[in-house]
């Protein structure tokens, strides 16, 4: 299961609630595996797509908002996701029927979440710290 | 959560700055290539996560545990971690077992010798056990670095392009055997090759590390291949064709076909990247490019063809491509050959570095008027 220990925190309200959003996503899709229901993965999945673009949109407003240097980077970098969430819905619907896309799917989704969301932000995550000293985050 | 965390990792040597910026998740049980040219900083981000540099920007954690920020170092032997070299680093007056077994200091004697020879089990080299490192072959020395370094179940293997000093035969089977073991153990690995195909062969995921000392892509060696973010990336696996282009009504014409550009704006100058499987060739076909054979060159395993494009309109510089066959090509002289593009290997670039790379989708089959 998924756990935000720490390291992996931005100490950023709003973000850290919405990368929580998505944890719990991800552990339910690894408990329906776990569980012998696969089959539930097929709506999870886009119900965690959903998540994370709307995530990829408040982010993406924010950094604008607070002037982040990089953020053209880190939209190209979200939008370079979309190709792996296809991937990850492929798996899922097939996830029912389909040990090899069972463990396809929970080891690519978590290492989605941790390396490809949460581990990228924290590019910005003293930046954040920065601009909410002055009360500008 | 268990595994290495890497977090805005910046690292410079004088004025030179090797890493910029670098965070990445490894999780355990996880095999993870770091892959780039010479200078990328790939080394010294393992030397770092090793503890052999110290670190002066960022935070590094194993397991959960920090071990390197700005303010704290833990040495290499506190860090839990096995490092496996391209040289294998055998202490050459130990033998085997006694190799294995140095890591394993503080356990009983017996207990540790047992150990080590189920490690050396896994390995298949328990008969060379009493042996001398210099009695063994490359190939054999490596599968003992390889037992000695998860002997005392790391938390995290490091491995600086382990398999450069083996000959191309040995290094197919060492590293299938070494893929295995990994596996079997469950440690977060990292890998540090600069041979996009033994990353490829492999990681669960390989990550792209560009000449400015950052992460430039990163993904499962299927989305690298196929889905290349940056033209460096595209490159990186060997030879490419390369055409310059306008997108127009969401396509590029080359001349062996036209590409589709989605999301590109029309008008936008572009560089087509074709990889050589991406020219077919066709004998006596309608609509493709035609052209000459100039040469082949057997692989054994497929054909390099050299081809030139004989239309009067090609630009110069695009005349000449390299085709990549799977099978023995011997052309007939009396049909005509044309070349048409297989768009899953076409990738599109702006030719001002401000935009992403397109989704490439082939157009159907060429119009004559777009092929010639």
């Amino acid at each position: 299961m998924v756990e935000l220990t720490p390291s992996f925190l931005m100490d950023y309200e709003s973000l850290d609630k919405e990368h929580q959003a998505l944890a719990d996503i991800v552990n339910l899709v690894v408990e329906a595996i776990d569980g012998d229901d696969a089959g539930k993965c097929k709506t999870l999945l886009p119900e965690f797509v959903k998540a994370a673009k709307r995530h990829f949109a408040n982010e993406e407003a924010l950094l604008v908002k607070i002037g982040y240097p990089n953020v053209k980077k880190h939209q190209k970098h979200h939008r370079s996701l979309n190709t792996k969430m296809d991937h990850m819905i492929e798996f899922a619907n097939m996830a029912g029927e389909n040990q090899l896309a069972r463990d396809s799917l929970r080891r690519e989704l978590v290492f989605f979440l941790m390396d490809d969301i949460i581990t990228t932000d924290m590019d910005f995550k003293a930046f954040i710290e920065e601009k909410a000293k002055t009360g500008e985050a | 959560m268990k595994g290495l965390h890497v977090i805005g990792v910046s690292h410079a040597y004088g004025d030179t700055q090797v890493l910029n910026s670098v965070s990445m998740m490894i999780p355990a049980g996880e095999l993870v290539c770091l892959l780039g040219p010479s200078g990328s900083g790939k080394t010294t981000l393992l030397r770092l996560a090793a503890g052999l540099e110290r670190l002066q920007h960022g935070q590094i954690l194993i397991n959960d545990q920090v071990v390197a920020d700005a303010h704290m170092h833990v040495p290499p032997e506190g860090r839990g971690i096995g490092l496996m070299f391209q040289d294998y680093a055998l202490f050459p007056h130990l033998s085997i077992i006694e190799n294995v077994t140095f890591g394993l200091f503080g356990q009983p004697k017996d207990k540790a010798r047992r150990h080590a020879m189920e490690m050396l089990d896994q390995v298949g080299m328990t008969a060379h056990a009493e042996n001398h490192p210099h009695m063994l072959s490359g190939g054999q020395q490596q599968r003992v670095a390889l037992a000695r370094a998860l002997a005392p179940e790391p938390n995290l293997l490091l491995l600086d392009e382990p398999f450069s000093g083996l000959d191309t035969n040995m290094r197919g089977q060492i590293r299938e055997e070494t893929q295995s073991v990994l596996k079997a153990s469950g440690v977060a690995t990292v890998m540090v090759t600069h041979d996009p195909e033994e990353a490829m062969f492999m990681a669960d995921w390989i990550k792209i590390l560009g000449n400015n000392g950052s992460i430039l892509q990163s993904g499962r060696p299927h989305e690298i291949y196929y889905h290349p973010q940056h033209e460096f990336v595209a490159k990186l696996f060997g030879l490419m064709n390369r055409f310059v282009g306008v997108v127009k009504d969401g396509y590029v014409e080359i001349p062996i076909g036209k590409v589709g550009a989605k999301g590109m704006d029309d008008g936008r100058r572009v560089e087509v990247l074709v990889r050589p499987e991406g020219v077919l060739l066709e004998s006596n076909g309608a609509n493709g490019a035609p052209l000459d054979v100039v040469s082949t060159h057997l692989l054994g395993h497929d054909n390099i063809v050299r081809v030139r494009l004989t239309a009067d309109n090609v630009a110069p510089e695009e005349r000449n491509l390299y085709v990549r066959i799977h099978h023995t090509f011997e052309p007939e002289l009396s049909k005509r050959i044309t070349a048409d593009v297989e768009a899953d290997y076409a990738f599109i670039f702006p030719l001002d570095g401000a935009g992403d790379v397109a989704e490439a989708s082939y157009a159907s089959t060429p119009q004559p008027e777009a092929a010639k």
